[in-house]
């Protein structure tokens, strides 16, 4: 049982930071328009959960630093307080403490600060003009504890229209084993306004027969209350997976509530199996009348039951790679058939694919996470530092909807906060520069984010200004990364910006300086297989682009052939296959170009980029591929049909061949090289522009992947 | 927190006290079989009870109808907390202890 309840405080661990992040992002958000009720009402709302599940969780302490914060913002929206920044910054410090406490006892965890937090609410008591209570610092504001400052301003009520909200609620089996108890809960949920309450013991078994750790009471009941549905299903958001919860509106809104109990009074009657004790007029009224107008059916609000799982990352994660090895296996069992003249193998073959492809696409689907969260902790990080730097900064967010694979998006933090960082450092100017330069005195610091094709491009760009190009030259010529007098192209100035300990600032600072953080960024997305794009105006700032895969377990794929050699290209980057002859090539006067209905589409043949030998047949194919610098064909030989890729990492000692994103297993047991078609115009592209200049680039590259394809890619793990 | 079980010739006698949650519940489950299966009057003295749970409600919610059912005698006795009071009155249990009273 112990266990148990030690889960269900992992799960409130968890559900506590979503809603700190909400919180957060809701205060700097009321930081910039400070008149918004709604904000206010989403901060009130934050913090009474925060505090009413703290408390029946057994984090006392945190429950009742979390209650004078949520006083405070309750003298907010009844119009006593008003916000200003001292409130907001305390609050945010606050916060902060709440986290500390959340994961006090966590391995590695930042211990909290009484001290700290005593400061905090001296502060904050002044502000409301409270007196000093030390009950409320000292004692938890547990909801359904009775104590006075629990029902002191965890009302969760908005100053809206009342109106009346039928709630069904029936605890699951492990409902107790988990540690939560309804009584509390509904008790809180009374503090919301005037409820009445009808408990049912229709399912409890004879006693012989009872589980006696299981709880068989359900409630049916009646809210009246100005509070909106979120604050209702927020009293109930740490045990929503292990109970059957319905909350449906009863009556339309009204500015009477003159048939309503008053608030914090529970009207009650009794049910035992079928039949209804007669003191719960309204209630009885109110369900009777909700039931009449369907036609004896209840109306569900389909919302509440859009119910969610909560699952262990780890336990998703070998989900897909259970299903990443049934993919690998149903393509042998599609290899196998399709070499035997067996119709009823062929069938059951077809079969197992279509159903896999369907597993697959849902398997991964369901590890696609919105990038809003890590987008929206970076507020904080801005708001703060803008305050350290004495810079004013805002920052813009477009795309957090933007859904990639949360593999990726675990690992997206620490490159994304360097970048932030030294944006803010060193991209964004003092406010008095930015008006000598004509600017506007608040600079925008803006996180973007969009699919593009099976790639996802992250983007971070700031209008300050911009990278001294020569400064870089500069400094690498004096650190010896680069000859004196050497010409470098901005793309590879831009990329000394990225090696190890490089750094032009000119001093070290708290922020960044020290050449380390951008470092980290390549590290990262060096791991990921993607790749790093800047650009920079002087003057008007500086965008830099993260190109990353959108998933590292399995994608669509193209397979491809040259020689004996195969290939994957990932489809969603594929717009057309065409076939190229012999008479194309002359007629394009033996320039690789092809003309597909008129577009002039310029293509890089894989056997020589390669290095594979001839012999090549009369007709190739061209693989007119999407990159991010437009239309680009790849000739290979043959092609040999879609496949589901499932991608194997490279071992390190490939790391560094980067126009290969990974491998795969075919099914005939044969290993595939997954081509990066993004890298792989790039790298032609600086292979013909080093040729030019004389220089051989990738050379080696190009022919460790020419061994690789004849030698077999056995490195696939 | 502590549950007893008394038995004289003619009555079965379990007696709470302090909080009856959760973690008593298996305990006093225990104790209401042996106590409905006596034959006996039962009695269940609350006065000691801190605290009570859904799962202790349910239990003599289902014992009373086991000894009913086995036309035995089922009577709570004496007065509940206030605290335990309140607490069940807000949850709508009350009347499952205390039928009478909502009469």
């Amino acid at each position: 049982m112990a266990n148990k309840a030690d889960q269900f405080k992992i799960a409130f661990r968890e559900e506590a930071r979503e809603v700190l992040v909400d919180l957060e992002s809701a205060l700097l958000e009321l930081n910039e328009n400070r008149a918004d009720a709604e904000l206010v009402g989403r901060v009130f709302r934050a913090l009474h959960t925060i505090k009413g599940s703290g408390a029946m969780f057994g984090f006392e302490n945190l429950a009742a630093f979390t209650h004078n914060l949520e006083s405070a913002f309750d003298e907010v929206r009844n119009g006593r307080l008003e916000i200003g920044s001292e409130l907001i910054d305390l609050t945010l410090s606050a916060l902060d403490q709440i986290r500390a406490m959340l994961e006090e006892g966590e391995a590695g965890a930042p211990q909290s600060d009484p001290s700290a937090r005593a400061e905090i609410l001296a502060k904050v008591r002044h502000l409301t003009g409270r007196p000093e209570k030390p009950s409320a610092g000292d004692k938890p504001a547990a909801p359904g504890a009775g104590t006075e400052a629990g029902c002191e301003a965890g009302t969760g009520i908005d100053a809206g229209p009342m109106r009346e909200w039928s709630i069904h609620f029936a605890p699951g089996a492990e409902f107790m084993l988990n540690g939560a108890n309804p009584l509390l809960l509904l008790r809180e949920l009374g503090q919301l306004g005037g409820l009445s309450v009808r408990a049912s013991m229709a399912a409890v078994p004879p006693l012989g027969e009872l589980d006696p750790e299981r709880c068989y009471v359900s409630w049916e009941m009646v809210l009246a209350t100005a509070a909106e549905r979120d604050a209702i299903r927020d009293v109930f958001i740490f045990v929503e997976d292990c109970c059957d919860l319905t909350i449906e509106a009863a009556t339309s809104p009204t500015s009477t509530a003159d048939s309503i109990p008053a608030k914090g009074q529970a009207s009650i009657a009794a049910q035992t199996g079928s039949a209804v004790a007669g003191t719960a007029d309204l209630t009885a009224r109110v369900l009777e009348d909700q039931r009449a107008t369907s036609g004896g059916r209840r109306i569900y609000d389909a919302p509440d039951h859009a119910s969610s799982l909560r699952v262990p990352a780890a336990k998703l994660d070998q989900f897909v790679n259970l299903v990443g090895e049934l993919v690998t296996v149903q393509a042998r069992l599609s290899e196998i058939a399709a070499q035997r003249d067996d119709i009823e193998i062929a069938a059951v073959s077809e079969e197992i694919e279509r159903l896999t492809s369907s597993l697959r696409e849902n398997s991964m689907n369901i590890r696609m996470m919105p990038i809003r969260a890590t987008f929206e902790k970076f507020r904080r990080l801005v708001h703060d530092l803008a305050r350290d730097l004495g810079k004013n900064v805002e920052l813009t967010i477009e795309g957090a909807d933007t859904e990639l694979d949360k593999t990726v998006i675990d690992q997206l933090g620490d490159p994304l906060m360097h970048l932030i960082r030294n944006s803010m450092d060193h991209g964004v100017e003092p406010p008095d520069v930015r008006t000598a330069r004509g600017k506007r005195p608040t600079a925008t610091i803006h996180l973007s984010a969009r699919h593009s094709g099976a790639s996802v491009l992250i983007g971070v760009s700031d209008d300050g200004g911009g990278i001294d190009v020569e400064a870089v030259e500069k400094r690498a010529v004096e650190r010896g990364l680069v000859a004196a007098g050497a010409q470098l192209t901005e793309r590879e100035a831009f990329a000394l910006l990225f090696q190890p300990g490089f750094s032009t600032a000119k001093q070290i600072t708290d922020v960044s300086g020290r050449g380390v953080g951008m470092d980290v960024v390549r590290q990262r997305v060096d791991s990921l297989r993607g790749s790093i794009d800047v650009t920079s105006e002087p003057g008007l700032g500086t965008r830099v682009t993260l190109r990353l895969p959108l998933t590292l377990a399995i994608i669509d794929g193209l397979l491809v052939s040259i020689g004996e050699a195969s290939f994957v290209l990932p489809l969603a980057n594929i717009l057309e296959c065409i076939e190229l002859t012999r008479a194309d090539i002359e007629r394009a006067n033996g320039k690789h170009m092809a003309n597909v209905r008129g577009e002039i589409v310029p293509y890089i043949r894989l056997r020589e980029h390669f290095n594979i030998l001839p012999p090549r047949p009369e007709i190739e194919q061209i693989m007119v591929v999407q990159t991010e610098q437009g239309h680009y064909g790849f000739v290979v030989d043959r092609v040999l049909g879609n496949c589901q890729t499932v991608i194997k990492n490279l071992g390190r000692f490939y790391r560094h061949v980067q126009v290969v994103s990974g491998a795969t297993i075919l099914g005939n047991g044969t290993v595939a090289l997954i081509l990066d078609p993004e890298r792989l115009a790039q790298d032609a592209v600086r292979a013909i522009s080093h040729r030019a200049r004389g220089r051989p680039a990738g050379a080696a590259l190009r022919a460790g992947i020419g061994r690789e394809a004849k030698g077999r890619a056995q490195a696939a793990s | 927190m502590g549950i007893t079980l008394k038995q004289s010739r003619k009555l079965a006698v379990i007696r709470l006290e302090g909080a009856i949650d959760i973690a008593a519940a298996a305990e006093f489950k225990n104790l209401l079989l042996q106590a409905c299966g006596s034959g006996k009057d039962v009695r269940v003295a609350l006065d000691g009870a801190t605290d009570l749970d859904a799962t202790a409600v349910q239990l003599i919610w289902a014992a009373r109808r086991s000894a009913e059912g086995a036309g035995v005698a089922f009577t709570i006795f004496g007065a509940v907390q206030d605290s335990v009071s309140s607490a069940l009155g807000y949850a709508g249990l009350h009347q499952f202890l205390f039928p009478l009273d909502a009469c």
